[in-house]
């Protein structure tokens, strides 16, 4: 039986340690984070996608094998003298400030723009096919999302995601106690925090925006955050059962002993479809698996380093 | 060791019928997957109404149903999504130009005589209209949306840039600082649709009245028009209204969405009875792509309360089935990666716990066929996560019988306080998870309530393969002595130096 109170690894000891290297990880995310809401083209904690700033976004992939080259700065032009339908009582947008993104050496062509009528988007699919075609017609995809839905996605999102928070504190308070249950969220803060904070420089450094699957990435890192610290958390219970007379220090240190095989190998099976994704997936999928992945390891970290070696300090007080 | 082979009949069965189901009803893809087009239709508040609740949301459904039908679109879907909002799935549809035009206008159709008096004002703001609606026609570039073949609208005089300021004066328009010809037509057509309006006595007749529309070519020009039929109270009520008007030289005013699209005179003789028959037609010079439009909103009836299209979301086929092709590559080959890690890190019930973990996947596929649940990205992510627990679980169970063994335990003792030790930690991850998935389904938007469906089906289900599938199949294989072998579990430099046959005895 668990007989053995005599940890081979003791999380104590390297607390100090663990705290410098989560506080400092927080801060960068922090900073990022500032950075970015400093930032005058940016004006928010992360770079906003389509999905949360609105607008248009049309992409087509033009059917040339060896592509004539063209620079976004033509394209542009184009736009600018574009003429578009426009419903009665409105104005048709004028696309000259669009941004253009051409990639794949001319092949396939992004436009960011003002959000169009569906009508107008046909219109300017059509002027770019006569500009630059002929373009793939199943390469092409236009999307439009109104400037209101993008808050509305997150208002819903952050709502929910609150109020499932308040659930998992209830129930952790109740079958574990109160501080557990604050450590727990404190945990899941430091991982998406990290998340956020990475996604918060590459938007600064590269220009990654984040999209509504971003937020679900996030979700899933404080699901499985969660699940990650109960684990510890489980057999920090039984350790007070069996051995009470232990100091709550040891009895942690015992029970992330016990767990840490367990935590290693869960991550390390969690993360491998991941990194498989962002190695071979698709295009669409390699931001979402990138986030994935950072968070699950970031999320592993926290349920050994931080939520266990915390508790015996915060029960002191 | 009945129950067990009870258990194992079940497993048995479960399998041969998600097997079966699967087969016979395959899964449903989300657009993001395999491409079409996605319309997000948001209903406004007007009028007396500042709400929306759910049985006008059911109206205005109803009434873009039936227009839907009218464009014959395969295989869509309109979903009411919250109070407000409908969804619109166009599965392989590339262009929603169409669907947006019909479904996005109110289509309320008024008939209305024109008040007396106002003859000659008419005359000059419908001169006005004809020019600036042809030069506007002019200017404006080809789009597909046009048919081809459809000859160009009768030319009617051209308006000088003079003529352009002159009338925008005459009707005291402001026109802003550099705007551009186009932008000055537009503002000229607004005002002379506004003061025809003006023009016009209350509606006498509305789409209610209609029984059927249809749409033919033009007997004489080259439009298109759009045919009506009234019902009897319509048609008597047409009758009247065009015998007042017959002969006078005032108009009767075909109005849609507060827009003036037709103005007929009627001729001298029908000034006894007015036009009879309970028919119409709405000559309006219309494209044929137009006059389809129009069919199909005046059958669907006009809408409640307006719309406004907040979304539209257009997949490319390629995109999606190059995106779900690879991304499945890379998941599957990530998966046999972590069966391959189990089997090497686990021995035996590594292997068990792989075959109870491909049944995990099977049943959840079924289940996904059997409700349905329409598979997107973020459906998939839940799915992911789903899987990480379900194989934590295992790994939960695996821990504590292993260190059950390395503490001297028997085998089978092992196993059963194994599962039992692990039970309350895995009961308290898929807890708070669950917790979380029903926030998320019942607060959370359409992406957010994808991830919840298929992370609750995965931790449900995950719960019953780590704590049946997995243990049934365990005690199976231990009820063969063969397989009775704690190296089988471990390796044997971590047993202790047990005494002699206890660890192979097991306890049965």
């Amino acid at each position: 039986m668990t007989s053995a109170p005599s940890p081979r690894f003791r999380i104590s000891r390297h607390r100090r340690l663990a705290w410098l290297g989560s506080a400092l990880a927080c801060g960068l995310s922090l900073l990022g984070l500032a950075l970015c809401w400093l930032n005058p083209s940016i004006h928010a904690p992360l770079r906003p996608g389509l999905d949360f700033t609105g607008g248009t976004q049309v992409q087509v992939e033009r059917d040339c094998a060896p592509c004539t080259a063209i620079t976004a700065a033509e394209i542009r032009q184009g736009l600018g003298s574009l003429n578009l339908p426009s419903a009665e009582g409105d104005r048709a947008p004028n696309l000259g400030s669009a941004s253009v993104q051409v990639l794949d050496g001319g092949r396939s062509l992004l436009l960011r723009l003002p959000a169009l009528e569906a009508e107008q988007s046909t219109a300017l699919v059509d002027d770019l096919a006569s500009k630059f075609g002929p373009l793939l017609k199943s390469g092409t995809s236009v999307n439009t999302i109104g400037p209101t839905l993008g808050s509305r996605l997150l208002r819903g999102s952050l709502i929910s995601l609150l109020v499932s928070f308040v659930g998992i504190s209830v129930y952790i308070s109740f079958s574990y106690s109160g501080i557990f249950a604050a450590l727990a969220l404190l945990c899941l803060a430091h991982d998406v925090l990290i998340t956020c904070g990475l996604f918060a420089w590459l938007g600064l450094l590269q220009g990654i925006e984040v999209d509504s699957l971003f937020a679900v990435s996030l979700i899933t890192i404080a699901g499985y955050s969660v699940n990650d610290t109960v684990v510890v958390y489980d057999r920090i219970r039984e350790q007070r059962r069996t051995l009470g007379e232990l100091s709550l220090v040891d009895q942690v240190d015992v029970a992330v002993d016990a767990t840490l095989t367990r935590s290693l190998y869960t991550s390390f099976t969690t993360l491998l479809p991941l990194v498989a994704l962002i190695f071979f997936g698709g295009s669409t999928l390699f931001w979402f698996a990138v986030a994935l992945t950072v968070g699950i390891a970031v999320g592993s970290w926290s349920s050994i380093g931080v939520a266990p070696t915390l508790l015996p300090v915060l029960s002191k007080r | 060791m009945g129950r067990q082979q009870g258990w194992f009949a079940l497993i048995l069965a479960l399998t041969i019928a998600s097997g079966a189901l699967l087969a016979n009803y395959g899964l449903q893809l989300g657009l993001d997957l395999r491409g079409g087009s996605q319309l997000t239709l948001q209903v406004m508040p007007a009028g007396a109404i500042t709400r929306v609740d759910t049985e006008q949301l059911e109206a205005v459904k109803d009434v873009l149903e039936r227009r839907i039908n009218g464009l014959g679109v395969a295989e869509s879907t309109l979903q009411a999504v919250g109070n407000d909002q409908l969804v619109l799935q166009l599965p392989g549809e590339q262009d929603p130009s169409q669907a947006a035009r019909v479904l996005g206008s109110t289509a309320l159709l008024e008939f209305r005589a024109q008040k007396p008096g106002t003859e000659e004002e008419m005359r000059g703001l419908l001169a006005l209209k004809r020019q600036a609606e042809s030069v506007l026609r002019a200017k404006r570039p080809p789009s597909s949306s046009d048919d081809p073949s459809a000859p160009p609208p009768p030319e009617a005089p051209p308006l000088s840039p003079e003529d352009l300021t002159k009338a925008l004066t005459s009707l005291g328009i402001q026109v802003p600082a550099g705007s551009s010809e186009v932008d000055q037509i537009e503002l000229l057509l607004r005002e002379t649709n506004r003061r025809i309006l003006g023009l016009y006595g209350p509606p006498l007749i509305t789409g209610k009245d209609l029984t059927s529309a249809g749409r033919q070519q033009q007997a004489t020009g080259t439009g298109w028009e759009v045919t009506l039929g009234f019902n009897r109270e319509g048609g008597e009520k047409f009758a009247s209204l065009t015998q007042s008007i017959a002969g006078t030289g005032r108009v009767l005013g075909i109005v849609l969405d507060g827009r003036s699209i037709s103005e007929a005179s009627v001729g001298e003789q029908f000034k006894v009875a007015g036009i009879t028959g309970g028919s119409a037609s709405i000559t309006g010079n219309f494209s044929a792509e137009e006059a389809r439009d129009l069919e199909v909103q005046l059958r669907g009836g006009s809408l409640p309360l307006p719309v406004k299209i907040v979304e539209v979301r257009t997949v490319g086929p390629s995109l999606g089935a190059e995106n779900i092709r690879s991304s499945l590559v890379a998941g599957l080959s990530g998966l046999v990666l972590v069966a391959v890690f189990m089997a090497v890190v686990y021995r035996l019930p590594g292997i068990v716990a792989v075959v109870a973990l491909s049944l995990y996947a099977l049943f959840n596929l079924a289940i996904y066929a059997l409700i349905p649940v329409t598979l997107t990205l973020p459906g998939i992510a839940g799915f992911i996560l789903s899987v990480g627990i379900a194989v934590d679980a295992n790994v939960l169970i695996f821990e504590r019988i292993k260190e059950e063994l390395r503490g001297g335990n028997t085998l089978i003792r092992s196993i059963d306080t194994g599962f039992s030790l692990a039970f309350s930690s895995i009961f308290d991850g898929h807890a708070t998870g669950l917790i979380s998935c029903a926030a998320l389904f019942f607060l959370g938007t359409g992406l957010v309530k994808g991830f919840a469906v298929t992370l609750a089906i995965g931790l449900l289900l995950s719960l019953f393969t780590a704590l049946t599938c997995t243990r049934t199949l365990l005690r199976l294989l231990m009820s063969y002595p063969a397989l009775r072998r704690p190296t089988y579990f471990l390796p044997a430099r971590q047993l202790p130096p047990a005494k002699p046959a206890a660890a192979q005895a097991g306890l049965a």
